[in-house]
């Protein structure tokens, strides 16, 4: 019998920018119920990873698959079942809340009865009622967080990109945000990039290090909390400290 | 489905911007006071026009100098207008959020183009609408008037279009604005130099806006300015597309 395929798979994706190659080689899965960290340092490629996850960037070479079927052959069926939420959060600032939910369900093609629903259910899930007809320019950087995951949520993806999403954010919001994430976990398969270790180790279930734009390290973190603490760090460092051609 | 959305979107945001109010204030206001110019210098020339089958009529004297001034101020209103429109969005990741959502290059570009070319001609008809209450007044040439705001709305979609191309080549708005208006005046002015010397443009007049203008404001519609002002439509919209589409591959 064959097994069934990872939610998303990335295989051999390589990719440059400006001339200097950002991604080389880079693979690994994500599965259903699953929360993935993306660690490394700054200019390591896990935003670039990122984008060509959400189909903003193409790959010069490789493939990224959606439960097995490559997205650059049904791309706007298989962007349907992508939410993005980059770090800067891109909102339309002379519009409010509900009228950024609404328009971002126009994008995605849902009929007005399924965009109200949908609106509806986003701003109860992510506590945005009371800022519902608060112009998008006027909200906090916590606020447009959770905004711009409620655009992101809004088709029910099944899998979520989450570029640092506790990035700006005081320790009372980044709990906050991760104990929305935790929630969203169920039937979803979830992809983050951060560089808060702690943030890590206490959201997600498996840590893949990019260095140079390649994977140094993948792996299940230890299920419990408290086995996790530090080890991370201990092996963050360690990647991260090797020279290019060391690690390579 | 998608460029459609995109253009209420954008419909949307130019309705609640001050800056688009703003512009429409100042321009209806400079055009109600070039209105009522034409008009006060035509009832003044009234008594030595000898009759109307010879001498310059109302869409002559007043409606078509009327429609080029406000083609002249949309030299300036339609970069201002477009300048944000793919420059501003791909700053703020906006444009990327449109990829992500599954809109193509060409999506983006038709929606934006459409949301501030519906802008523009609403504009245009309320211009259109000081000669249009003199007109029972008056006894206007009614074909002249229609060739003249057709002529009218097509130039007008021809600097859209151009504001698009330049926004889609940058993420400086200024930059994407100076771009149009340089394009724009270039158009406009690309004869001048002949024409001021009585000249025919020759190769280079048909370059030029005011060629194929000015036919029109004499109530003669020729397919040949309506092509001219397609092909300029579709080459800046094309430009745009490629820009935008090959984003994906760009980064």
């Amino acid at each position: 019998m064959a097994s069934t395929p990872a939610l998303l798979e990335l295989d051999h994706v390589s990719r440059r920018l400006s001339g200097h190659p950002v991604l080389q080689d880079v693979s690994f899965s994500l599965s259903r119920d699953e929360v993935l960290g993306l660690l490394g340092v700054n200019g390591a490629g896990k935003s670039t990873t990122l984008a060509i996850i959400a189909g903003v960037l193409q790959p010069d070479a490789g493939s990224v698959r959606i439960d097995g079927k490559d997205v650059n052959d049904d791309a706007r069926t298989l962007r349907d079942r992508i939410g993005w939420v980059p770090e800067s959060v891109p909102l339309w600032p002379e519009l409010t809340v509900a009228e950024s939910l609404d328009a971002c369900g126009r994008l995605r093609g849902l009929p007005k009865s399924a965009r109200k629903t949908a609106s509806e259910r986003e701003l109860g899930r992510l506590e945005l009622n009371d800022i519902a007809q608060r112009l998008c320019g006027q909200l906090s950087l916590g606020q447009k967080r959770r905004v711009g995951l409620a655009q992101a949520l809004l088709h029910e993806p099944d899998l979520l990109v989450l570029d640092e999403p506790g990035n700006g954010l005081d320790p009372v919001q980044a709990a906050q945000l991760r104990e929305r994430i935790g929630k969203l976990k169920p039937k979803r398969g979830i992809i983050l990039s951060s560089h808060d270790l702690a943030e890590v180790e206490a959201m997600c279930d498996r840590v893949v290090i990019l260095h140079d734009g390649r994977v140094r390290h993948d792996a299940k973190l230890d299920a419990s909390l408290d086995a996790r603490r530090g080890k991370l760090d201990a092996q963050f460092r360690a990647i991260v400290s090797r020279p290019a051609s060391a690690a390579a | 489905m998608n460029a459609l959305a995109v253009a209420r979107i954008d419909l949307k945001r130019l309705a609640v911007r001050p800056f688009a109010w703003t512009l429409a204030g100042i321009a209806l206001a400079m055009m109600a006071w070039q209105f009522l110019l034409g008009v006060s210098a035509f009832m003044h020339a009234q008594p030595t026009v000898p009759g109307p089958a010879s001498g310059p009529g109302y869409v002559d004297a007043v409606v078509a100098p009327y429609l080029l001034n406000y083609i002249q101020l949309c030299l300036v209103i339609a970069p201002l207008i477009t300048m944000q429109a793919l420059a501003g969005d791909r700053g703020a990741q906006r444009l990327a959020l449109l990829t992500a959502s599954g809109a193509s290059g060409a999506q983006i570009v038709f929606g934006k183009f459409a949301a501030r070319l519906v802008f523009l001609w609403l504009l245009l008809i309320i211009v259109a609408t000081m000669p249009l209450v003199l007109g029972g007044a008056t006894h206007p040439d009614w074909g002249q008037f229609g060739a003249a705001l057709i002529a009218s709305a097509l130039c007008v979609a021809a600097l859209t279009a151009i504001g698009i191309a330049s926004s889609a080549f940058t993420s400086e708005p200024a930059l994407a604005a100076t771009a149009a208006l340089l394009i724009g005046e270039g158009l406009s002015l690309i004869d001048a130099g002949v024409r001021i010397s009585g000249g025919e443009g020759g190769w280079l007049g048909y370059f030029a806006l005011h060629t194929h203008l000015e036919p029109a404001m004499r109530g003669l519609m020729r397919s040949e300015d309506i092509v001219y002002f397609l092909i300029v439509v579709a080459l800046a919209l094309a430009l745009a597309m490629r820009r935008v589409g090959a984003e994906r591959e760009r980064g």
